[in-house]
């Protein structure tokens, strides 16, 4: 049995040839497919989520519409809020990045 | 019998993760396929010609024009680098379970090689050197291609064309029951009175999905089936055997088999043409003559990506020869293939080419085939 790092590693450097590029820009071109690659992982993480909600639904003996539809209010809204905020602060640092913005002035 | 999604020995075992991975990449081609993609014609004529008359002065006219026009729409270069990039995830998500569960996959083709009582046989030439044309290049980019070899009982290159083609086709709208062979069977039932063979040649036959589907549905045929690749072979055979049904799996190249002149009823291939360049599909077209025997039938079927209705049409088609490892594509889509068939010997009224719609699936599924019979 190999790992699933090791997995990945030995189909990936099985391939052969040259990758023909689409875009201007070999940057962009990357990060996109970094972008896409992210896409399929969370579609991943989802699915898990949602068979785990099938699965404590049914031990609770009830509908999974109705966990789902379980709602907070208080301290834990407070713990959810954040924990969003927190997550679009890591997703979109770069746009917050005062070095990103003193580029932009150094160029001007 | 089901081609697609079936279950035996060699397969390798998907964990939850990886069956969700395989799913969300069948639903991002889906959605590459059938929103994006049909907006690159319109992308050309909005975007790619309009930039390309600016540069040029003048429409693009030619081949080479039409293509770079193409590449000149961002549109078409966005869906040309999310395609690429979803068809190398393809592989990544049958490779990890490839990879991490191959060492139980090589022992069970090891009991399946050398169980005593077998219902098919294989034959591997270790003096064979598969023709560099295929096994140089990764076709539709699956790593090492079709003749990686590792060891004696090394099936990747089968399982990762068996998995692959599985979320290749799903996500093309090609249903889970269509079957290539069933196509043909159903064929052969419609427009050639029933034919049913004693013996029969699949050749170029890969994973062997259709050389099981033959004898699953006529269990007295005596069916065999070559391809250039011990790999890909290894795994067909057992596949075949964990399934039931006997096929003898040759190593051979398609353009000269060592099988005696008229040796079978029926000589199919499948999605073989558009892999392999012109002189060596003539020359295999020649074969499946010469090994035919009088008032037997020849269909090689294949891709349904000829006769585009425009040029820009056909450059859009031909994405694949340039960015998905499918180097002979183009020389397939644009082929005079009742042309080699006549010259292969076949009488030209008996030449027919067939469009066919697939067995399951979207609507628009269909797939090419041409047809001959060798006169009594």
């Amino acid at each position: 049995m190999t790992d699933q790092a090791q997995a990945i590693a030995a189909l990936i450097e099985s391939a052969r040839g040259q990758r023909p590029q689409s875009l201007d820009n070999r940057e962009a071109e990357e990060t996109l497919n970094i972008a896409l690659a992210l896409l399929v992982e969370l579609s991943v993480a989802n699915d898990k989520i949602d068979r785990l909600e099938r699965v404590v639904a049914e031990m609770r003996g009830e509908d999974v519409a109705t966990l789902r539809d379980i709602r907070y209010e208080g301290e834990v809204a407070e713990q959810r809020q954040d924990a969003t905020d927190a997550l679009l602060m890591r997703a979109l640092r770069v746009l917050i990045d005062p070095r990103a913005q003193a580029n932009d002035k150094a160029s001007d | 019998m089901k081609v697609r999604d079936v279950e035996h020995a060699v397969l390798p075992r998907a964990t939850a993760d990886e069956r969700s991975r395989q799913n969300a990449v069948v639903s991002l081609r889906r959605l590459l396929n059938s929103r994006v993609r049909p907006r690159n014609v319109e992308m050309y004529e909005a975007e790619g010609a309009p930039a390309f008359a600016e540069r040029h002065g003048r429409q693009p006219q030619s081949h080479e024009d039409v293509r770079e026009a193409f590449l000149m729409s961002p549109g078409y270069r966005m869906w040309s680098a999310a395609n690429r990039s979803a068809q190398e995830m393809i592989w990544v998500s049958v490779g990890e379970p490839t990879y991490r569960d191959l060492e139980r996959m090589e022992q069970a083709t090891k009991e399946l090689i050398e169980a005593e009582e077998k219902l098919g046989s294989l034959s591997l030439d270790p003096s064979y050197d598969p023709s560099p044309e295929v096994a140089a290049v990764d076709i539709h980019l699956q790593p090492g291609g079709y003749a990686m070899n590792r060891s004696d009982y090394d099936v990747v290159s089968g399982a990762l064309y068996e998995c692959g083609g599985n979320v290749f086709s799903f996500g093309q709208g090609i249903g889970r029951g269509d079957s290539k062979a069933g196509v043909i069977m159903r064929l052969l039932n419609e427009e050639f009175d029933g034919f049913k063979p004693a013996k029969m040649l699949d050749i170029g036959c890969s994973a062997g999905a259709a050389s099981a589907a033959y004898p699953a549905e006529w269990p007295d045929v005596e069916i065999h089936a070559v391809d250039l690749g011990a790999g890909m072979l290894r795994y067909a055979h057992a596949r075949a055997e964990s399934l039931g049904v006997a096929v003898h799996f040759h190593q051979m190249d398609a353009s000269a088999m060592n099988f005696e002149d008229e040796s079978f009823d029926l000589v199919v291939s499948h999605n073989l043409m558009h892999e392999i360049g012109e002189e060596k599909r003539r020359a295999m077209i020649r074969e499946s003559f010469r090994l035919v025997r009088p008032g037997g039938i020849v269909i090689h079927q294949d891709v349904a990506i000829r006769n585009q209705p425009t040029l820009v049409h056909e450059i859009e088609r031909d994405w694949d020869t340039h960015f998905n490892g499918e180097v002979h594509w183009n020389t397939y889509a644009t082929a005079n293939l009742t042309a080699d068939m006549i010259a292969a010997g076949f009488p030209e009224d008996s030449v027919i080419e067939h469009d066919l719609s697939a067995l399951h699936g979207m609507a628009n599924n269909r797939w090419y085939a041409i047809s001959g019979r060798k006169p009594l």
